[in-house]
């Protein structure tokens, strides 16, 4: 059965880099609708970031730490530190360098707790929050499988939990003061969530 | 990224490196007063002395002059700048807290924004690992959310800049980090603001119209950036607004007859100065009816957004110990007190 490495790593974040970049403006889109219309910006940079210190990885534990620092360094606002602590996390949770399912859904796992940490943003505030729990969720529920479908289980879920934000009240950052008004519009931080875990099962795929 | 069209009526270049472009130009133009430690770290050119207490805070650009334009003698000693509208990252914020880290202390003072918020949390639980006296201060007197919102919920708006002032002063008079702190939050405690849009304004790097109102509406409660907030009406003139926005000014700082303040016009980008003096002047005579002295005012922009036409009120309570802290020097390239 496949095992998820430093390589394979390198593929998805090379897919989830593309993925983003095609979809900045649309993001950002979504985002001035109600932030103030930089997130495409922000994901992609911290995803560059990502991406070229996942291509020089030779240790997964040591690159996923390395990842969301230059993450964290390179971008800015509050995907800086959300997405740089979904890395550090990931980070914490990985042992060998030649993960199973199960290696695997522990490892993201491990990211969704630090990124607690740091936001008390939880399923059904509108935030990435409502991708990022449902596809590390839908992991736990899949080790049996193999990782391609385990992963393709994620994606699955994120953009479930992406499409739900529509109906949501934000509770957290700059939208949450527009009350109700922003009811029908979809929170850009689960669609990109979502996005990166599309493109983690493709380019995991990709690689096979 | 190669994707992104520029059909802003802004002069611009890269919209990349528009934050370190405006950084490179402010330093150059005020080299006298603050110069760049490392990209987007602004210091003072004469460093305060080590033995007192260092200020530090962080925020996005595109909101000029602030932050950086208060750094200076009697106010900040450095301002970790992040990319538009969107909080530095940990790391650089870290960078800098290592730069100013002394004996006396830091005090970091952060704005109430998701993202500054959860850099500063980072940088600061990096900060503790090693050691760094430092120690943060969060102002949050926006009060477009209601008076009885908590204050985890209530946003940071240029009521951070006469924060800086006191907090300042308060530190080159040499108090000690206790000292600042306890007088800072007094002040944080005693001021609010409200703020007033008419119209939105355009993310410079990608030319997205945040907020936009409908020609012959305007908006009190829109936040820093042009996040949508409070109430939508029709436009009013400036004494109605000024009506409207000194009451629950004064209700949630609590300022009775005899209470002595500062009163603040901050104008965010497109509203004329000749309009904030017609706002500034119902607002001071409202107040003046309550009995309530009005002993420092300012009509000016401190913290913009862009294009964006409104300003933001800040009404600060001062007790004894803030008036001579409001008095004493400064020499910032913003705020200047000789």
């Amino acid at each position: 059965m496949d095992s998820l490495d430093c390589r394979r790593f390198g593929q998805m974040t090379a897919t989830a880099l593309a993925t983003l970049k095609a979809r900045a403006d649309e993001l950002s889109g979504l985002d001035a609708e109600t932030g103030d219309g930089d997130h495409g910006t922000a994901i992609v940079t911290a995803m560059t970031a990502i991406d070229r210190v996942a291509q020089q990885g030779t240790d997964l534990k040591q690159a996923l730490g390395d990842m969301g620092f230059a993450a964290m360094t390179e971008a800015c606002g509050s995907t800086s530190t959300l997405i740089g602590a979904l890395f550090l996390g990931m980070s914490d949770g990985v042992q060998g360098d030649a993960l199973n399912a199960a290696d695997t859904a522990a490892m993201f796992s491990a990211g969704l707790k630090k990124v607690k940490e740091q936001t008390k943003a939880a399923i059904g505030d509108k935030t990435m929050m409502d991708a990022l729990q449902p596809a590390v969720e839908a992991m736990e529920a899949n080790t049996d499988q193999d990782i391609p479908t385990m992963l393709q289980a994620a994606a699955d879920a994120a953009a479930t939990g992406a499409e739900k934000t529509k109906q949501m009240v934000a509770k957290f950052g700059r939208a949450r003061n527009l009350g109700e008004r922003v009811i029908g519009h979809l929170d850009a931080g689960a669609v990109s969530t979502a996005c990166i875990f599309e493109a983690f099962a493709r380019g995991f795929t990709a690689s096979a | 990224m190669t994707t992104q069209k520029l059909t802003m009526k802004k002069f611009l270049n890269d919209p990349n490196d528009i934050a370190a472009e405006l950084l490179e130009g402010y330093t150059l133009a005020y080299a006298n007063k603050v110069s760049l430690m490392s990209e987007k770290i602004v210091v003072r050119a004469n460093p305060k002395p080590e033995d007192k207490v260092a200020l530090v805070t962080l925020g996005g650009a595109g909101h000029e002059p602030a932050l950086s334009g208060f750094v200076g003698e009697g106010m900040l000693d450095a301002s970790v700048v992040g990319d538009i509208f969107a909080a530095p990252g940990a790391p650089k914020l870290l960078e800098a807290l290592r730069a100013f880290n002394r004996d006396a202390g830091v005090l970091l003072v952060v704005l109430n924004h998701a993202g500054d918020v959860m850099s500063a949390n980072m940088a600061m639980e990096l900060a503790k690992r090693e050691g760094l006296n430092v120690r943060m201060l969060l102002t949050h007197e926006d009060i477009s959310a209601g008076l009885d919102t908590p204050d985890e919920d209530r946003r940071g708006l240029a009521g951070c800049v006469p924060l800086y002032k006191v907090a300042g002063a308060a530190a080159e008079a040499g108090k000690s980090l206790d000292e600042v702190i306890e007088i800072a939050e007094r002040f944080n405690k005693q001021m609010a603001t409200l703020a007033v849009a008419m119209t939105g304004a355009t993310h410079p790097q990608n030319g997205q119209a945040i907020s936009e109102l409908p020609d012959d509406e305007m908006e009190i409660g829109m936040g820093q950036h042009g996040e949508a907030g409070g109430g939508r009406t029709k436009i009013l003139s400036a004494d109605e607004t000024a009506e409207k926005m000194i009451e629950p000014l004064v209700q949630s700082v609590d300022a009775k007859s005899g209470d002595q303040t500062m009163l603040i016009i901050n104008g965010v980008g497109a509203t004329t100065l000749m309009e904030m003096n017609l706002v500034f002047r119902k607002a001071y005579r409202l107040l003046e009816a309550k009995g309530i002295d009005v002993v420092s005012g300012m009509i000016d922009e401190i913290l913009t957004v862009q294009e964006m036409a409104g300003f933001q009120m800040i009404l600060c309570k001062l007790d004894a110990d803030h008036i001579p802290l409001m008095k004493a020097p400064c020499d910032t390239p913003y705020w200047t007190v000789r």
